[in-house]
């Protein structure tokens, strides 16, 4: 592998103290457990790449691919050590060493894509083009430059856009959380409601610890690391399976690294207009805005949408 | 050193071992300047795991390396012989919070942080955790003995354990201490367990005794133009008959570094004061925030700031707490290490001590710093230096060395609350030269294949340099 382009971070690795505060809310680490997931871990990694103490295997690209760039890591770090950046270069110098692998980027299913280009519209990094097939034009994923912010997989008519699953992201992986809280321990709550959100509004979940008895959040919270990933059809199928209500907490207009809020926001005005064609109160899907780190703000919400949940009762009933 | 990995899949299950390079290289360093690789990563569940491991260990002998969050500053968790590094993250239950009996039973992994998140709706907290609470497990910060802003007037991890359930290095777990707050006989080795860093046994679950929540708090920030008035400040608060809650100090490089990477905004002056006092009437918590500012006048202090407002003094802590890091950014070139780190001092030394430190940097070409919990006599200084050359490693070793020999001068000790594992060995054998043997004589007894931690605190390398790797290129 050619180290050259890693060379520019050497000063950053070293002014890394590697205190681990970066790991905190991150949610690969939340997802695995291991240290080797972790911001500092993969810094680490790049460290030791850097300095020939590792060679780069397809173990290591997977982990550094890993990645969805939420930057909490970043937020938390006092020594404004570019977390990020200097993960897409150790992505480049992989790539270019001929380590292809997924981690959690977007990927295209070819005999699906139908080329329409919905997805390149979308996708705030520009990780989307056009290649050529022999018979057909089809959308093409730069595994760099994707941050797996997921919002291509739901703005894809044709279903042909997937994303490795084991990060409690994917659609199906949402989906199913819903289904475990309905099924689940947690099924006899009322009123049942959903409260999905990105990486940034950490409230009120622990860093790891459990507690010896059942959190008193009044709902669960489905961590979905970008609202844009959520699509119309995951509340839909919520609704159809018995939630009462959807509450979606956004990061504000202008502070989404994806501008998957702004996508949300237009997906959840046109779900409220389909509701009221069938009669469904569209006050059952609401979306707030909910910047890092407020997470009293969410909590109100939170409890401000179970009062109105609570009298509009079950749809239908 | 033969390990038999597919043993320890049999006892913790294949996926909680992990044995790529790519993994052992990451649990191979911590917060410290230290690096080794472990042969294995393993992450016990359950106190029985630990124990099948630790019985497998000790037959080997393997030696086991207990591991929380590994944010140590002084190579606690290194393997510096390589063997079996035991993450116990996975065993972060709160098992039990019993307001009645003002205590928690938690597991070794619980994040500290978390532990006072979930105390707060009874009213209660365990004030001892550390500025790295946010990670740092309970495990960890007993076996540190750790401490925190508040140390000063509610005491270290030492004064919150009241009992301990370890795995000793054959394997057997034993139960250490009680539920009560009177325990009067015997050997206290619930205590001798905390500080031990992980070399007399394996913690797997804690009794903590707690606190109430202080109904008001409130804090003052009074600038300085001469680090010698704040330290006479300091003494002085802590000869009077007002206990704060928070005193710390903060110098002139620290108010630099926060400034530049945190957009603090702290007046650019030789040293603050910063402190708190809380309790359940805000008249008297008023009242000793106005005698701490007389005290402070006195000693030429200006410009002092007192609020009650929340966000305020959560915007004042959380700097403090991203200090360690910020400092990294305190020059260009420079990046921040962690040595000499935590020592305290008897508290009429503070000033003088804190000067020392500035002093002895400059002779030897680094850049030291004082800041820290000095309500308690300890000071933190870390040592800004370009990691990448060889000779400031030396500089680095001759102003650890300095240091050291003053602070022992005037009585003071090595470690205050970060310990000492690899980095700080050096000077503590010296000051602990004549106990060395009791100590020696008791990891024997209960370690006698030396398998916990070796290698650290009395059986530590002499030199800390060449202790082992360093983690960054020098050249």
């Amino acid at each position: 592998m050619d180290i050259t382009a890693l060379k520019k971070w050497e000063n950053e690795l070293n002014v890394c103290i590697r205190c681990g505060y970066c790991y905190e809310h991150c949610h690969l680490f939340k997802s695995f457990h291991w240290e080797s997931d972790t911001p500092r871990g993969k810094l680490i990694l790049a460290y030791g790449l850097l300095t020939g103490e590792l060679q780069p295997s397809t173990y290591i690209a997977e982990k550094i691919f890993e990645c969805f760039y939420c930057k909490n890591c970043e937020k938390s770090c006092s020594a404004k050590v570019p977390v990020t950046d200097i993960l897409t270069t150790v992505k480049e110098s992989l790539f270019s060493a001929g380590f292809d692998v997924d981690g959690v980027s977007a990927k295209v299913i070819e005999d699906l894509c139908s080329g329409c280009g919905i997805c390149i519209l979308d996708c705030k990094a520009k990780a989307i083009s056009f290649k050529q097939t022999d018979d057909k034009k089809q959308a093409d994923v730069d595994k760099i430059k994707c941050q797996g912010c997921g919002i291509c997989i739901s703005a894809c008519p044709s279903d042909a856009i997937t994303q490795r699953e084991g990060f409690g992201v994917s659609p199906q992986e949402l989906l199913s959380r819903v289904t475990d809280f309905l099924d689940g321990e947690q099924s006899d709550i009322s009123p049942k409601v959903i409260t999905f959100c990105c990486n940034w509004s950490v409230y009120p979940e622990l860093q790891f610890s459990i507690l010896p008895e059942k959190e008193e959040i009044p709902s669960p919270i489905v961590i979905t690391m970008c609202t844009g990933r959520i699509a119309p059809e995951l509340i839909l199928q919520a609704f159809n399976r018995g939630v009462w209500g959807v509450l979606i907490a956004a990061c504000p207009i202008g502070e989404c690294e994806h501008d998957g809020n702004y996508i949300a926001l237009k997906r959840i005005l046109l779900l409220k207009q389909m509701l009221r064609q069938f009669n469904i109160d569209s006050e059952r899907v609401r979306l707030e805005w909910v910047a890092s780190g407020e997470s009293a703000k969410l909590r109100n919400a939170m409890n401000e949408f179970h009062d109105k949940l609570a009298k509009l009762g079950p749809i239908g009933g | 050193m033969e390990i038999d990995v597919e043993r320890l899949k049999e006892i913790v299950g294949e996926k909680n071992v992990r044995e790529n390079i790519a993994d052992l290289y990451v649990y191979g360093s911590d917060s410290s300047v230290h690096e080794a690789i472990p042969s294995v990563v393993v992450r016990p569940e359950t106190a029985k795991e630990v124990q099948e491991i630790v019985r497998y260990a000790n037959a080997g002998p393997i030696p086991v390396i207990a591991r929380g969050a590994g944010s140590g500053t002084s190579g606690h968790t290194v393997p510096i012989d390589g063997g079996i590094v035991m993450d116990l993250k996975q065993m972060n239950q709160i098992l039990a919070i019993r307001p009645q009996d003002v205590l928690c039973k938690v597991e070794p992994g619980v994040v500290c942080d978390d532990l006072n998140k979930a105390l707060k709706p009874y009213g209660l907290w365990f004030p001892s955790a550390p500025e790295s609470g946010r990670i740092a497990t309970i495990g960890g910060t007993i076996a540190n003995n750790g401490s925190g802003v508040r140390a000063v007037k509610y005491g270290t991890m030492r004064d919150y354990v009241l009992g301990m359930k370890v795995i000793l290095a054959n394997g057997d777990l034993v139960t250490l201490g009680s539920d009560t707050r009177a325990q009067a006989s015997g050997y206290q080795l619930d205590r001798l367990i905390v500080g031990s860093e992980g070399t007399l046994g394996i913690i797997v679950e804690a009794t903590l005794f707690l606190r109430h929540l202080p109904k008001f708090r409130a804090m003052g920030m009074a600038k300085f133009n001469k680090l010698e008035d704040a330290g006479e400040t300091i003494s002085d608060i802590v000869t009077s008959e007002v206990t704060p809650s928070l005193l710390e100090l903060v110098d002139d490089i620290a108010i630099t570094a926060l400034n530049k990477t945190l957009n603090m905004n702290l007046p650019q002056v030789e040293a603050i004061v910063a402190y708190e006092c809380d309790g359940r009437l805000k008249e008297a918590v008023d009242y000793d925030i106005e005698t701490i500012k007389e005290i402070c006048e006195k000693h030429n202090a200006f410009g002092i700031e007192i609020s009650s407002d929340v966000k305020e003094m959560e915007r004042i802590y959380s700097g403090r707490k991203k200090l360690f890091a910020a400092l990294s950014r305190y020059r260009e070139g420079f990046a921040c290490t962690s040595l000499a780190d935590d020592m305290a001092v008897p508290s009429s030394k503070i000033a003088e001590c804190a000067r020392r430190i500035h002093e002895i940097g400059e002779r030897n070409h680094v850049v030291m710093n004082a800041y820290g919990h000095c309500g308690i006599g300890l000071l933190h200084t870390k040592i800004l230096m370009d990691v990448t050359k060889r000779e400031q490693w030396e500089d680095a070793r001759r102003a650890v060395d300095e240091v050291y020999d003053y602070v022992r001068s005037v009585g003071g000790t090595t470690s205050g609350e970060h310990g000492i594992a690899i980095s700080k060995a050096p000077s503590w054998k010296k000051e602990k030269a004549d106990s060395l043997q009791m100590m020696k004589a008791i990891k024997m007894a209960l370690d006698p294949n030396n398998i916990l931690n070796p290698h650290k605190l009395m059986d530590a390398p002499d030199d800390w340099v060449t202790a082992t790797k360093l983690r960054y290129p020098v050249r």
